[in-house]
């Protein structure tokens, strides 16, 4: 194109873009740069805490190495290292010589081996590789060759230089043998220089092993390995990979001191010239529960199927944490760590570990049953005994049309039998005929089979508030709506909530609940005397489970109700009957015909009205009936004047005379009952208690099984989601100061829009999530307030937090098929029924009466602990025990086992069911096995029996002077269950155990310890023994122990009437009387111990 | 007025292209109209001078005397592509620093997510699910505008303003193409991003998404309005209608076509003429609808038991 002057530059050819391309390439280039730095650093932040780490752990384990050498010295000193030390010296001496010899000849050999190796090694590569190519060639001809290439390679020679200078030439044979020859010659130097050292090694061993057991912490050389671990640590995440249950957990890339075997606190990984531990130094901590690491091993458990969170996110610690909407399964707080035990312990109803109680979610789950929850809420494990019946219920109906079904068909097929045409047909039909009558008899079976499960369950099936058919009986009639506007205003501890109820919808309940209560009447009692009343009710146990007086005078258990004000409400003669046998039902009911039975019933079958466990079939369909109150108030065996007394003093217990209730008429207004009902069955009070009409309801409650996993879209934060999503100065919709006061965390300030934040609020302030919403009585929320405290909150909050569907395989759920699981069973029947208000069943585990007043100076007064029940008694009579804690059909107004303590071991009357799981669970728990198969005791020859009476009657143990004899005037100062029980009672291996150390088994028992000393590998009494015992080579616990199990009562009115009486005892007032016991067995042992 | 919640909303991963989209759109606008002002006040200023407008083409392009009319590709135009390379480089590089893949939850189908969007290229298209059958919206729509956009070269003959900006000497193209882009294309992506929340309820901008937000609104169908029943007659009505709008329409684009475009018009052919109105007249059809259907609750217009308009 030819040139034409341009009169005008072109903008586009003219143009430079040189500046814009300078900036943009900078731009670039800081970019990339920022993009190297970002991926280095901002996306692995764990590599900065590992820096952190390595510097404070370095300088931490510096410290403790000082320390620890400190220590060590100390224990050097001892003489018995000394001794250790000495006794290595000299070995190591004598052997010095022959050792370096023996290690000469071990390096020499090496050297050789070394040489053959290097040349052996090289060309047995290249003879594999060749016959690889063999192996893989395809061709015959090619195969031929290389075989042939193979074979000349072997023959030809290669040259060895060994150490010594000497040169030798080998085929590869040839060499292959010699290699042998020297690897064996060196393994057999080895093990000689072995022998030479093994005295040594032996020595040194027992030196290291004398300091790391008498050391406290770790030995220096333990804490230079950490050392040299952290100083050549380089950045790398931390992983445990579980493929199995699809863990993969790179938590301890930050956390990196979680495993190791120091105690290590945020203090003490503070950054130099710090004041406060920053977050590295929380970091830093090692497990806090090292033992429960041991049960749980992280290598397959890993970090988060406890704790939760994102195991895999390595970006930052909100990622990690799971704290962020999108990670469904964020981190348990630290509060609420113990939800992560839910979610494979889901079937235990107690969780320790050693002696450990996790308190947090066995309270959880102790609230949830204790509270009633389950009478709303259905949670799997929970109460089961109203389902399981509903289903008997249904097959019971099922059966018995099939059975008239057949009876017709029978009835049918015999009619056509006669009129048959042929006799073949007729025979045929008959034959059919039977064949269904024999269906009918397998149906009986089936049918009385399942009466009998029923009467177990109805047995064990508990409700948690009382029986309100009985209210006409039991109550103070003006009293009932009073309650029911606030229970906790007349009771502030009671477990019925407060529901919120308007004033009409309390006269229309109260009126139905009246209304529709037995008319039955009771029988008159007299009064009886109030201050025997109080003192049975002190001594007799009732304060393991009730509780008596108000705020600080406050005393007893909380399981039960608090009887402070039980004379404002109560009727003196049904008290009377409660107190007496509180399982005692007016009328039995039936769940086959949905009614309550009456006499007219029993009447028109002409049977006697008589219904008890051992009488509980329907006179009009032989059905179980239920016989008791649902109640788990067990039965003490009290006199009926015993019950007359304490009635008369509870009914002392107010603050107001009854009489000065507002008269409540209208509960007899007939036009109420039928709103009434309408409001029972919508607040679902049947599901506490029961009431007439109401025994079949369903819960009313959405079930709570997998609360915890619950989408947070599906849980109803109503007007206050955008609050709770935000958090800031008006988070907080609970108002009342009450209510605000149950939080855990107190009143919200940070957004709470979490499974944790819905479930307090919502413990808290049952109604919160009504407030501002414009709602119909039958709309707003039923959930009662009940009233809780902070701790409760927190433990009901961490139960359900944990109440998850897992995606753990099922092997990681705690579901044991040995004695676990009979432990597992065990716990929520000892929970049901509250046997750890008195009884210990874990070391260090307090029960209620031990921390009452009355008990602090007569311990030996406390009911037994049963920390190894299950090694100490015969299953067999643990079973009757249970069954009848007197022992006795007769005599009952006693104990069975310890006649001289005050306080009762009652009548629960568990069904069968019951008695066989808290069998095996005591059984379980001592590690006992199943069936239990008594020991032979031998026959005691006449000497043996003497020598052993000799013992049995020593004035160094006087065994008589504590143990009961059935003397009663003895008994009333023993302290101890009588000799003659022993036989069928326990276990023999046991009391050995027992007469050897008694404080080893049960600590603080008055039982004296150092009876027995080792002497020969034998354990012979430590008092003076008689004449009779020269020569003697047996055991002496033995031999006492046999004696025992073969006690007859003659022999022990023989023993006791030659002993002198205790008169001392006897006399000394009854707190010191304990005290006088060790020392009179101290004073008889001659000072043994 | 919510701010948290329109921060929220801007501030989230997927959001914020549509958010950067708004300047971007803005800023684009006035660089090609500032062009194109340029260029129309070169061309008067040519046609202007009778000796320059010889030395020019016929159809007066916006070149001074001594510009090139055509430049090497090397290195003209790749320097300016190499340059936007590195921008885009360094956008990207940033964006991707900045901002983390929106990733959720496992899916769960018993919990679905509320408001539930399509990514934002689709969003106009969900917002036409509101008004239209899925049918019609999802099948029908989307076709009309693919086969639309094949067409343009073959109705539009306009030769001038082919590799430069202008406005005057295109002034129906532009038109027609800003309000496809803009009004159907982005407003609806906008409305889509900003205003549908939970529910799919229309929030404006600073009204707080509440899931729990209850609002009274019947939808009746314009034959209702006019209280016909039978389907049959519904059917009839709805055609009618319809024909009516594309005719009325129809004439309505002719004529000022006629008076204002008549240079174009009379270059057009039956078919092309016939085909540009019938496919203006469907786009305007769409926010006609919207109308209908926000401010006075029309749900269709023509109901058959086939489709629904």
């Amino acid at each position: 194109m030819p040139e034409q002057p341009n009169p005008e530059q072109d903008p586009i050819t003219t143009k430079s873009y040189a500046a814009y391309y300078l900036v943009a390439m900078v731009i670039l280039m800081a970019t990339l740069f920022w993009a190297l730095w970002d991926e280095a650093w901002v996306q692995r932040p764990w590599k900065a805490f590992q820096e952190q780490w390595k510097d404070r752990y370095s300088a931490f384990l510096n410290t403790a190495r000082s320390k620890s050498a400190t220590s060590e010295t100390d224990v050097e000193k001892n003489p018995d290292y000394a001794a250790l030390k000495q006794a290595y010296d000299k070995t190591y001496q004598d052997s010095k010589a022959q050792a370096a010899e023996a290690r000469a000849a071990v390096d020499e050999v090496t050297a050789r081996l070394l040489a053959v190796q290097t040349v052996f090694t090289d060309r047995r590569a290249y003879v594999n590789a060749l016959s690889y190519e063999i192996e893989t060639s395809t061709s015959a001809s090619s195969k031929a060759s290389k075989q042939k290439e193979l074979a000349d390679y072997k023959k030809e020679q290669a040259t060895v230089e060994f150490p010594d200078g000497s040169k030798k030439k080998y085929t590869f044979p040839e060499l292959e043998e010699t290699y042998n020859q020297i690897r064996d010659e060196r393994t057999k130097k080895s093990l000689e220089l072995g022998d030479v050292l093994k005295p040594v090694t032996a020595a040194k061993a027992k030196m290291d092993e004398y300091i790391s057991d008498h050391m406290v912490d770790l030995t220096p050389q333990q804490i230079d390995g950490l050392k040299k671990k952290t100083g050549e640590w380089d950045p790398k995440i931390v992983q445990i990979n579980v493929a199995e249950a699809n863990i993969v957990d790179r938590c301890e890339s930050c956390h990196l001191n979680a495993r190791e075997p120091l105690k290590i606190s945020p203090a003490s990984m503070m950054a130099k010239g710090e004041k406060k531990p920053d977050d590295y130094a929380d970091a830093f901590v090692s497990h806090p529960e090292p033992e429960l690491l041991g049960i749980h091993d992280p290598e397959k458990f890993g970090c988060s199927p406890c704790h939760q969170g994102n195991g895999r996110a390595t970006t930052s610690m909100e990622k990690a944490h799971g704290n962020y909407e999108h990670w469904l399964w964020p981190l348990f707080p630290k509060e609420n760590a113990q939800a992560g035990c839910q979610n494979c312990h889901a079937a235990d109803m107690v969780l320790v570990s050693g002696d450990v109680q996790w308190q947090t979610i066995n309270n959880g789950k102790d609230l949830f049953r204790q509270r009633g929850c389950m009478g709303c809420h259905r949670y799997e494990g929970y109460d089961k005994e109203p389902e399981d019946l509903n289903s008997i219920g249904q097959q019971l109906k099922q059966i018995e049309t099939q059975k008239k079904d057949n009876l017709k068909q029978t009835a049918y097929l015999m009619k056509q039998a006669d009129a048959a045409e042929s006799n073949e047909e007729a025979n045929r039909l008959n034959a059919h005929a039977v064949d269904l009558r024999v269906a009918n008899s397998k149906l009986d079976g089936r049918l009385q089979q399942l009466d009998y499960q029923s009467h177990s369950l109805m047995q064990d099936m508990k409700k948690v508030g009382p029986n309100l058919k009985d209210v006409r009986l039991k109550l103070n009639k003006n009293w009932i709506p009073v309650w029911l506007k606030k229970p906790s205003d007349f009771r502030p501890t009671t477990k019925m909530p407060n529901f919120r109820l308007t004033d009409h919808q309390i006269q229309a309940i109260s009126a139905y609940i009246w209304q529709s209560g037995f008319t039955d009447a009771l029988p008159q009692r007299k009064p009886g005397n109030a201050a025997h009343g109080k003192e049975l009710f002190e001594t007799r146990g009732c304060l393991a489970c009730h509780s008596i007086g108000e705020g600080d005078q406050l005393q007893g258990g909380t399981f039960a109700a608090n009887l402070s004000r039980v004379g404002e409400k109560a009727n003196y003669d049904y008290l009377v009957r409660w107190i007496h046998n509180a399982r005692e039902r007016t009328r039995p009911y039936c769940p086959y015909e949905k009614k309550d039975i009456g006499p007219e019933d029993y009447a028109k079958k002409g049977l006697p009205y008589q219904f008890d466990l051992d009488h509980s079939q329907c006179p009009n369909d032989g059905h179980e009936l239920q016989v008791q109150n649902m109640t788990v108030m067990p039965s003490l065996r009290l006199a009926p004047e015993d019950a007359e007394d304490i009635a008369t003093y509870l009914m002392t217990q107010k603050k107001q005379e009854p009489s000065s209730y507002a008269d409540a008429a209208y509960m007899d207004d007939p036009t109420l009952k039928d709103e009434g009902k309408k409001w029972v069955r919508h607040f679902g009070c049947g599901g506490c208690h029961e009431i007439a009409g109401m025994e079949d309801e369903g819960r009313i409650g959405t079930e709570l099984t997998y609360e915890g996993s619950k989408p947070i879209e599906r849980l109803d934060f109503a007007l206050f989601t955008t609050t709770a999503q935000r958090g800031g100065k008006d988070a907080e919709p609970i108002t009342d100061k009450e209510d605000l006061a149950r939080l855990p965390d107190g009143p919200a300030t940070e957004p709470w829009y979490d499974q944790k934040g819905f479930f307090e609020h919502k413990l808290a302030e049952p109604n919160v999530y009504d407030k501002g919403k414009i709602k119909g009585e039958l709309d707003a929320s039923r959930m009662p307030n009940l009233h809780l405290t902070k701790e409760q909150v927190l433990d009901l909050t961490t139960f359900l937090m944990g109440s998850e569907e897992t995606s753990l395989p099922g092997s990681y759920q705690y579901k044991p098929g040995d004695a676990r699981h009979d432990i597992q069973e065990g716990w929520w029947i000892i929970k049901k029924y509250n046997c750890m208000g008195c009884h210990q069943f874990i070391p260090g585990q307090q029960t209620i009466l031990m921390g009452l007043k009355q008990y602090q100076d007569i311990q030996e007064q406390l009911p037994p602990k049963l920390l190894t029940e299950g090694a100490r008694v015969d299953p067999e009579w643990l079973r009757k025990f249970l069954s009848n804690p007197a022992l006795s059909t007769t005599d009952t107004n006693r104990n069975g086992v310890r006649p001289y303590l005050k306080v009762r071991m009652p009548t629960f009357s568990f069904s069968d069911n019951e008695l066989r799981k808290l069998v095996r669970f005591f059984q379980a728990l001592s590690q006992q096995p199943l069936p239990y198969i008594p020991e032979q005791v031998p026959v005691l020859s006449a000497k043996e029996s003497d020598m052993a009476r000799s013992l049995f009657s020593s004035t160094a143990a006087p065994c008589l002077k504590c143990h009961a004899t059935g003397d009663p005037a003895h008994d009333k100062i023993a302290t101890a269950p009588n000799f003659l029980l022993a036989k069928e009672r326990l276990k023999p291996d046991w009391v050995e155990r027992w007469i050897t150390d008694p404080q080893a088994v049960s600590p603080g028992t008055s039982m004296p310890s150092g009876l027995f000393k080792q002497q020969n590998n034998q354990w012979v009494f430590a008092g003076p023994t008689p004449p009779s015992f020269q020569g003697y080579e047996g055991d002496h616990r033995k031999l006492l122990t046999d004696y025992i199990f073969q006690l007859t009562p003659e022999e022990q009115r023989k023993v006791a009437s030659a002993m002198p009486h205790a008169k001392a005892a006897l006399l000394l007032p009854k707190s010191n009387r304990k005290q006088a016991v060790v020392e009179s067995h101290q004073a008889a042992s001659g000072g043994s111990r | 007025m919510d701010w948290r919640q329109l921060w929220e909303i801007c501030s989230a991963p997927d959001n914020v292209p549509i958010v950067g989209l708004i300047p971007l759109l803005g800023f684009y606008i006035y660089l090609a109209w500032r062009q194109a002002h340029a260029n129309d006040q070169l061309i008067e200023q040519l046609e202007g001078d009778a000796a320059l407008a010889k030395t020019h083409h016929r159809k007066t392009w916006p070149f001074k005397p001594g510009w090139q009319k055509e430049v090497h590709v090397w290195p003209f135009l790749l320097r300016i592509e190499f340059l936007a390379a590195i921008i885009v480089t360094i956008i990207l590089m940033v964006w991707s620093i900045t901002l983390n893949a929106p990733l959720e939850e496992p899916a769960n189908p018993n919990l679905t997510m509320n408001p539930a969007k399509a990514p934002w290229y689709f969003l106009g298209l969900q917002e036409m699910l509101v008004y239209f059958d899925p049918w019609i919206a999802g099948v029908v729509m989307p076709t009309m505008i693919i086969i639309g956009l094949m067409v343009i070269p073959y109705i539009d003959t306009n030769p001038l303003g082919s590799g430069y900006y202008t406005w005057k000497q295109r002034r129906f193209s532009i038109g027609t193409f800003l309000f496809g882009f803009i009004i159907l294309w982005v407003a609806m992506i906008i409305i889509g991003t900003f205003i549908r929340g939970p529910g799919w309820q229309w929030f404006w901008p600073g009204q707080t998404w509440d899931h729990n937000r209850l609002i009274y609104e019947v939808n009746r169908d314009l034959p209702d309005i006019f209280g016909i029943t039978s389907n049959m007659a519904k059917a009839v009505f709805g055609a009618l209608v319809v024909g009516g709008y594309y005719l009325l329409g129809g004439f309505l684009v002719y004529s000022l076509f006629r008076r204002y475009m008549g240079k174009d018009f009379k270059r057009m052919s039956l078919l092309q003429f016939s085909l540009t109105q019938f496919l203006l007249l469907t786009m305007v059809a769409l926010p006609l609808k919207m109308g209908l259907r926000l401010l006075w609750h029309i749900k269709y217009v023509w109901i058959t038991p086939w489709f629904n308009v």
